[in-house]
């Protein structure tokens, strides 16, 4: 029976501590072991998690989105309106996208995603998120300090450009549609998506196009 | 509560890192820990709050410092043990001492499949009307409790509007106790002017899903 207390916990953390490997290689290699000696997990179920996340699901997903978005007003409406209803119209809903926001980059507005206070990140749309997003620094400057972040990640915003963070505190995630740059009216949706960066998704980049050169 | 997860607004931290690795992962021990600890998250009792909750209470020089998917791994076993799954002279040893029954079977590859597939919703019908209507002022509560809670302590005590309501869904901290409960979540649109003082005079915005009985009104 799961306990629900915290003492408990905060007892087991402090003995695993000492008791598990510090070396986080070791570490895993002795918990996986055991786990499926003891048949807690099915390995094959870890091989499909793996496979899927390292080869299947990720940004280009997200870029597909938005590329939609730049072509198809109509799209566009949708998503806004319904993240998940809309990426599900690509197959794309699942893995922590049942509530996805998606927020608009204008001219006048630019997005910021956070999680303060774990990591929470829509997977099935932009696959696993980077370590730059789960770390502390992040977590902890994004919220209080995010056009000192943005600066680091090459962005500098007019004083006129409001900061919209939206820290994901819910199963809600976030999708940060980032404008459509200049000077690619004729391009068609494929050439689209791959000017879309998964940092742009997140609100890490807002000028897309600079991209333009490497497409 | 009040743990060092909390990580919203805290000073002193360095540049962020590692600003372009597009790499999924980086070893072969974040892709089994990241792989076992979806693949196990089945069990009887697991709820995300839940493995939230075990994760806030490792300890904090742990959870600072240890890398993120030997952080998963190490709140699943954490938990496994909690649940009789497993003990701690097992992990001392490396050896399996008996066979636990779990109260559901491990997760096959075709179920982690449907599950990346399955957009869970976690909304809860409420019978309660919602108490607040978007545009209204309201406040967040000065004390976060003693348990989980989805409210960070950088909103505690402030105000904000409401921007949106999202109907009832369940209730973080209910469920890292093990309670099933639905409340009305709302999007709380804070002014970054009312959270940090170094903010005074931009129209930045900090945007946070809250639920019903962390606000009250302003």
């Amino acid at each position: 029976m799961t306990s629900f207390d915290s003492k408990t916990i905060s007892h087991i953390h402090h003995e695993l501590h000492s008791l598990l490997p510090s070396e986080p290689a070791l570490r895993t290699k002795a918990l996986e072991s055991l786990l499926a000696e003891k048949k807690l997990v099915d390995p094959a179920a870890v091989d499909a998690w793996v496979e899927m996340y390292r080869d299947e699901i990720g940004p280009k997903r997200g870029a597909a989105v938005v590329a939609r978005a730049w072509v198809d007003p109509a799209f566009k409406a949708r998503l806004l309106a319904d993240g998940t209803q809309a990426i599900g119209e690509f197959g794309f809903a699942g893995h922590a996208t049942g509530h996805l926001q998606a927020v608009e980059n204008t001219a006048d507005v630019h997005n910021l995603v956070v999680c303060t206070l774990c990591s929470c990140y829509p997977f099935s749309i932009l696959g696993l998120s980077p370590s730059w997003y789960k770390s502390n620094e992040y977590r902890a400057r994004a919220v209080r300090d995010p056009r000192g972040v943005l600066e680091e990640f090459g962005v500098r915003l007019d004083k006129g450009v409001q900061v919209r963070v939206w820290d994901s505190t819910s199963e809600r995630r976030y999708l940060v549609v980032p404008e459509r740059p200049k000077g690619v009216e004729d391009w068609d949706e494929a050439a689209l998506a791959k000017l879309v960066t998964r940092n742009s998704m997140i609100g890490a980049e807002r000028d897309l196009s600079a991209a333009q050169a490497k497409a | 509560m009040d743990g060092v997860h909390d990580l919203g607004g805290r000073q002193g931290f360095g540049p962020i890192v590692d600003k372009d690795d597009e790499r999924p992962f980086h070893s072969k021990w974040e892709m089994r820990a990241f792989g076992i600890t979806l693949a196990a998250r089945g069990a009887s009792s697991w709820t995300i709050d839940w493995f939230r909750y075990c994760r806030e209470l490792t300890g904090p020089v742990d959870y600072l410092t240890r890398p993120y998917f030997d952080q998963w791994i190490t709140t699943l076993a954490a938990q496994m043990i909690d649940q009789g799954y497993l003990t701690l002279d097992e992990i001392r040893s490396g050896a399996p001492t008996f066979a636990p029954k779990p109260g559901r079977p491990p997760q096959t590859a075709d179920v982690a499949r449907a599950s990346a597939k399955d957009p869970r919703s976690f909304a809860v019908s409420v019978n309660a009307p919602p108490r607040f209507a978007p545009g209204q002022l309201v406040r967040c509560r000065l004390d976060g409790g003693s348990g989980h809670t989805r409210l960070p302590g950088y909103a505690r005590g402030r105000a904000g509007a409401i921007h949106a309501h999202h109907g009832g869904h369940a209730l973080p901290d209910a469920s890292a106790r093990g309670e099933e409960r639905g409340e009305h979540l709302y999007t709380v649109s804070f002014a970054a002017s009312d959270l940090w003082p170094e903010a005074k005079g931009s129209a930045d915005r900090v945007f946070v899903d809250l639920w019903e009985s962390y606000l009250e009104k302003a």
